[in-house]
């Protein structure tokens, strides 16, 4: 009886170990490529890796889709093994992972792709990715605060004019002070911080002064302040109720959120909605905050000439025929398709249609922008629903900001 | 007397049905939201039972196979949490005896100190666990999802507390009859504590069913994934509930297998087992 | 004889490897990181007790702040559903006990289905019941507050979600243990003529002691790691009075910005030896009250 126990434990231990010796190798002739698109998005992504792979390319393209990416991305940066070829990452990583150096620079591929360049992309998009002169990303897409409205209420308040000239200013929200029936709000709080960020642009302001966080700043104070006023004039969405959800209801003129909803606010029936520019404190200048989906090559010298020859090959086909893409609601960062008649038909071409659009969607670049970002989404709700006192909290926010980056820079001095 | 029972009688049910009711609303109305278009999911007012029954969702949700090969990972959630559970009863049954009902030096010592280590949150532990998953080569594997749980200290200090309650004159009767530590171990302990082994299985099939940070860690290939890291796939990237009722639907789907193991456990841990007699006998 | 001073370790030794590789060597790596400053990718640098210090002592830093109000709230969150997730349980175990109570499996199914279910989709499931134009508390009981962003009500959603999800659990427990216990000592007991509750407190609860040490200990700790249920309900709000500990714990570590993993670790680890402390002080007093 004794032994039995002890030999089947032995066994198990054993035969979970040998089990197990055979580990994966890496593939020489694929590119393996993670993303954190999950939902759709990832689906719209493998048809179009589907489409590349059907072309025979020398080395095809594996998509691997990660709900948690960058918390992955330590992991294997950290053992050094299973560390992908390719991987989409956001704009406001692209900083970060350059000072740490674990960003490798794009110059292979720039050099094998000349198609690959500055002028065929939306300029921010490229923009993001040159650090010092060097190109570390491609861009696939920027995806924006966008500003949805409700066909039908602005129709029954009679307020279309708000909509003239492509921008609606808070001046204008605030004229339907009192004239709501009850449960009709004119804006939610939806992605509240990218708003607050869009009207920093708006009034002039930045979040940075010489490479210092600048968050306690005249700008900042009033972008709130104004927000606000629509707050206190009880024509935001209570504080605490779902705002999105509440849009989708019908009871809501405008919602902030992005341009990744479309797809869903379409599925709700009976939703006549269309998009427009993010709310602003004025009537000459609009602003909507962005970001934008980058194609980056993380450090491992383990990889190839030849690979690094395969992702050029891979993105340049991406470049040519990222339609697909448009249909998960993104606005392509590529040139070509965005200006394919096609892509008319997508709601999201609304913001590529001039120039002035094309200029409003703004991508903070720097480096300490996540932090900023964090405080601001952190403290907004409580300032504007005025649940606390604006000047201490703006001091609260800077000092959150400071101490954030001097923990941050100890390790690299 | 009979009276006194039935006040207590009416007491017990008026207590266990007012909580039922509680706890029963919540899940039908996540079970019938998953029947529910967004429209309506939106639309003003309270409905336990949608207004127009759909399958959308569920379609929705099974029929897309290449991405989310939901079923697969059904198999393979179904595979990782039984191989754990199967070596988890093992592990707690021997260990739990060990540190309850064996001599040695410093027993309870080393029990406390282990326990107290695994009371601290791990958070940053992520990385070096990765690296000694890594480093066994067990990175997309099951292993790395079926043996790092067996350590846990949770099961093994319940397994503990309940031996602790068994009367040492149980053991000392045995070893009289000339009985070794695995014979007391297979035959006098074992059978009774099974409702507890059936307990811990439980929570523990449960408890890796359900896990959903590390497997989104350690696994790469989309084939391989237990369910509860698929679904994340199926959320979109900004973490968003944009669809609520395939969301509900998904849960729902993720919840079958286990709801189905805990109708079968409950049959089996509450066999009754009496300890007194047992020393009678 | 020899061969006797073995035996344990055929007991306890797997068991002592696989923690000695699955979680004492990350625990230990855990708390050197505590010690350095670390964004996850680069190699951690020593800076001793910095993190502590500025944790503990700075008040002028956000840490400071963030690890106090942090601390705060996640004790009141144990405090608040700690005792609950021991009583109602032990209730409805005790209740079901009762002999002529039927349908018991159906009851007990009832109870526990909420903890199968994955913690987003309940939480979404509490947030439209909540919700004022959606949900119960708004149609049914007139409620005109919104319940996530205004208090006491965003720690009762949190509470409620918490309660609901977790009963089931230590029920389970309870209910194995008290079915353990001898029906010869209740027959007796009610010949003596005693009534249900000296039954309950002479019977039930000293012969279910040690599993009551057990979920005593073990739901506290777990309550004090609670982090999903505020992030899901409230996101910590309003003004971060249900923003709990390990919110900004992971905050620090896996958040947008670069990683401030060092601070993240010396909080974690703070937090551990508040469990610690508080656990070994419920083990000691019940242990001592049991024997």
């Amino acid at each position: 009886m004794k032994k039995n126990v002890v030999y089947s434990l032995m066994l198990v231990f054993l035969a979970s170990i040998m089990l197990t010796a055979c580990g994966g190798g890496e593939d020489k002739n694929t590119i393996t490529f993670w993303t954190p698109l999950t939902g759709d998005d990832g689906a719209y992504m493998d048809q179009l890796i589907k489409d590349y792979n059907a072309t025979n390319p020398e080395i095809k393209v594996k998509h691997v889709i990660t709900a948690d990416m960058y918390t992955k991305i330590s992991t294997v940066l950290n053992s050094g093994k299973g560390v992908p070829d390719l991987a989409i990452i956001h704009a406001d990583r692209v900083p970060g992972f350059v000072k740490q150096g674990v960003l490798e620079p794009m110059t292979t591929v720039l050099e094998s792709q000349p198609e690959i360049n500055k002028d065929n992309y939306l300029p921010q998009a490229w923009a993001t990715g040159t650090i010092d002169g060097t190109q570390y990303t491609v861009p696939l897409d920027i995806h924006s605060n966008t500003m949805y409205y409700n066909k039908d209420l602005l129709k029954k308040y009679n307020v279309e004019s708000f909509l003239d000239d492509d921008v609606v200013t808070i001046d204008e929200m605030l004229s339907l002070q009192g004239k709501l029936d009850e449960g009709d709000y004119v804006v939610n709080d939806a992605l509240l911080g990218w708003v607050v960020l869009a009207q920093i642009q708006n009034l002039g302001g930045d979040i940075q002064q010489d490479g210092k966080p600048a968050v306690n700043t005249e700008a900042m104070k009033q972008a709130f302040t104004e927000i606000k006023k629509v707050a206190d004039a009880g024509l935001m969405t209570p504080f605490g109720e779902d705002g999105y959800l509440m849009f989708q209801s019908g009871n809501v003129f405008f919602s902030t959120d992005g341009t990744w909803s479309s797809t869903a606010h379409a599925a709700v029936e009976g939703l006549n909605f269309d998009v427009t520019n993010i709310y602003s404190t004025t009537a000459d200048k609009f602003t909507n905050r962005a970001s934008s989906h980058l194609f980056a090559m993380l450090k491992n010298d383990k990889r190839s000439d030849e690979k690094e020859q395969g992702i050029g090959a891979f993105l340049e086909f991406i470049r040519e025929n990222s339609m697909e893409w448009a249909k998960a609601g993104q606005i392509v960062a590529s040139k070509q398709v965005i200006e394919d008649p096609e892509y008319s038909n997508y709601m999201q071409s609304f913001f590529t249609s001039n120039e002035k659009e094309i200029e409003s969607l703004y991508i903070y670049t720097y480096e300490y922008y996540p932090y900023v970002a964090e405080a601001v989404d952190t403290y907004a709700a409580d300032i504007v629903r005025g649940n606390v006192d604006l000047d201490e909290t703006l001091q609260t926010m800077q000092k959150f900001v400071e101490d954030k980056i001097a923990e941050g820079s100890k390790g690299t001095e | 007397m009979v009276k006194k029972i039935s006040i207590s009688k009416y007491l017990a049910y008026l207590f266990l049905i007012v909580l039922c009711v509680i706890w029963a609303v919540p899940v039908l109305f996540g079970i019938t939201t998953s029947f529910r278009s967004q429209a309506e999911v939106v639309s003003s007012g309270f409905r336990l039972l949608p207004v127009n029954w759909i399958m959308d969702n569920y379609t929705t949700i099974l029929g897309n196979t290449s991405t989310a090969p939901i079923l697969r990972w059904l198999m393979n959630s179904l595979f990782i949490a039984t191989a754990h559970t199967f070596l988890v009863i093992v592990v707690i049954s021997l260990t739990g005896y060990g540190y309850s009902r064996m001599n040695f030096k410093g027993r309870d010592t080393l029990f406390f100190t282990l326990l107290g280590i695994s009371f601290f949150p791990g958070v940053v532990n992520l990385i070096p666990s990765y690296k000694i998953i890594d480093a066994l080569g067990w990175v997309n594997t099951a292993w790395a999802m079926i043996i790092p749980g067996l350590a846990g200290m949770g099961n093994i200090f319940l397994v503990r507390q309940f031996m602790k309650g068994i009367p040492n004159e149980l053991d000392e009767s045995a070893r009289v009859d000339g009985a070794g530590d695995f014979k007391i171990y297979a035959s006098v302990i074992l059978p009774l504590i099974k409702p507890v082994l059936i307990v811990c299985g439980l929570f523990s099939f449960i408890g890796s069913w359900n896990d959903f940070l590390w497997p989104v860690i350690v696994y790469t290939d989309v084939d391989k994934m237990p369910v509860t890291a698929g679904l994340l796939l199926l959320q979109d990237i900004y973490g968003n509930y944009r669809m609520i009722g395939q969301l509900m639907g998904s849960a729902i789907l993720a919840m079958i297998p286990t709801f189905i193991l805990f109708l079968f456990a409950q049959k089996h841990f509450l066999q009754s087992i009496n300890l007194n007699s047992g020393i009678k006998g | 004889m020899n061969k006797k001073s073995f035996t344990p370790y055929f007991f306890v030794g797997p068991h002592l490897i696989l923690f000695a590789i699955f979680i004492l060597l990350p625990t230990i790596y855990g708390i050197y990181a505590s010690f350095t400053q670390w964004n996850l990718m680069n190699d951690p640098v020593w800076v001793g007790f910095d993190n502590y210090k500025t944790i503990l002592f700075n008040s002028d830093s956000t840490f400071y702040t963030q690890f106090k109000n942090g601390l705060k709230n996640t004790l009141l969150f144990v405090v608040l559903t700690v005792p609950i997730l021991i009583v109602i349980p032990l209730m409805i175990a005790v209740a079901l006990e009762h002999k002529k109570v039927k349908m018991k499996g159906f009851m007990q199914s009832i109870l526990y289905i909420p903890g199968l279910i994955s913690i987003s989709a309940a939480a979404l499931i509490w947030s439209l019941i909540f919700n004022k134009q959606l949900g119960i508390t708004g149609n049914i009981f007139g409620s005109t507050v919104a319940w996530a962003a205004n208090q006491p009500y965003a720690w009762i959603t949190i509470i409620v979600l918490t309660i609901w999800g977790g009963v089931g659990g230590n029920m389970i427990i309870y209910r194995a243990s008290i079915n353990g216990v001898s029906k010869d000592l209740y027959e007796a007991a009610e010949i003596d003529g005693a009534g249900p509750i000296r039954k309950f407190s002479s019977i039930t609860l000293p012969s279910i002691r040690f599993p009551l040490i057990y979920t005593f200990v073990m739901t506290t700790a777990g309550a004090f790691n609670v982090f999903g249920q505020p992030l899901m309900m409230t996101d910590g709000g309003p003004r971060q009075s249900t923003h709990v500990l390990m919110m900004y714990i992971r905050q620090l570590a896996f958040g947008h910005g670069e990683s401030i993993a060092g601070m993240a670790s010396a909080m974690a680890v703070l937090l551990g030896l508040v469990i610690l402390v508080i656990s070994a002080l419920q083990y000691y007093v019940m242990n001592r009250n049991a024997s």
